[in-house]
């Protein structure tokens, strides 16, 4: 999991993103007490991370009660692409629609994660 | 030139070349900024203009470039007007993640689910119904099959199979406590 350094968050915003990041989903509510933060400051970080496109929020009943249930956005930007990679191999079904998982092609990108990558 | 850092990583370079081709590559390695016509480009990188104009409409079948027509009063002429859209690049390599593990879920699952025999001589690898069919010789070369174990093939697929799933983030989450 990509560890959290975006300049343009405050401390505050920061701690609650890799929170959010780390538990994958949680509740607005569960939110501010983990955070351990009150709720009105918990509600201004959220909606600041909204604001900024790091989260989503969707308006849900939890326990009982109205809730948000927030959810990381990643950007694809920073993902590691080297994992289509094995060897000096791509990925066989770039640029095909189908996917055939029995293709020699396939078989042997396998075998170049088993023999070469690993 | 455009999209210069997303040109520096190899990966993106592979995926281009797989796409237009060693022919198409100067097109696509040297998006210039702003629009360009296909004559330009020729030109410019010393190219047939049917192997520019080839590269170019592979990228846009990839969502990586667009255009748009104009035609001259005069002549009557379309022109079409070109703009590279790499900054879609990251969005498709994360859908070819997506797929590349899709793929190797389903390998993984016939690799555990099936016995293999190979043939030393040829090298080629069949499954155990096709082994005992051949009365466990090689059709080719009528050499003996010998039982063979895939287990470092699964064991290599089982790791990508987690590097991906936690690099797109889809590992089951950890409950929130209430």
């Amino acid at each position: 999991m990509s560890t959290v350094d975006e300049t343009d968050l405050s401390e505050d915003e920061q701690a609650g993103l890799e929170l959010i990041q780390a538990v994958g989903d949680i509740h607005q509510s569960d939110f501010w007490k983990e955070l351990e933060v009150d709720s009105r400051k918990g509600s201004r970080i959220l909606e600041s991370l909204e604001e900024k496109g790091y989260i989503e929020r969707e308006e849900t009943v939890y326990d009982g009660h109205n809730t948000y249930l927030i959810e990381p956005i990643y950007d694809p930007r920073d993902l590691d692409f080297s994992l289509l990679m094995a060897g000096d191999m791509l990925s066989p079904f770039i640029g095909d629609e189908e996917i055939n998982t029995n293709s020699d092609q396939f078989s042997q990108y396998i075998m170049t994660l088993a023999y070469e990558e690993y | 030139m455009a999209f210069e850092d997303l040109l520096e990583d190899p990966v993106i370079q592979k995926y281009l070349h797989e796409l237009v081709g060693p022919t198409g590559m100067p097109v696509a390695a040297a998006p210039p900024d702003g629009e360009v016509t296909d004559e330009e480009l020729a030109e410019e990188l010393g190219m047939e203009l049917n192997d520019v104009r080839r590269a170019l409409f592979i990228l846009y079948e990839n969502d990586l470039a667009s255009y748009r027509r104009l035609r001259d009063e005069d002549s009557g002429w379309l022109t079409y007007l070109w703009t590279f859209e790499y900054e879609n690049i990251p969005e498709r390599l994360e859908e070819e993640m997506h797929r590349l593990l899709e793929a190797l879920e389903e390998r993984e699952d016939y690799e555990r689910d099936n016995e293999f025999y190979l043939c030393e001589q040829d090298s080629i690898r069949f499954e155990f119904g096709e082994a005992m069919e051949f009365g466990f010789q090689c059709p080719n070369c009528g050499a003996e099959l010998t039982s063979m174990s895939n287990e470092r093939l699964v064991d290599a697929m089982e790791r990508r199979i987690a590097e991906l799933r936690e690099e797109l983030h889809l590992s089951a989450p950890e409950e929130a406590e209430a």
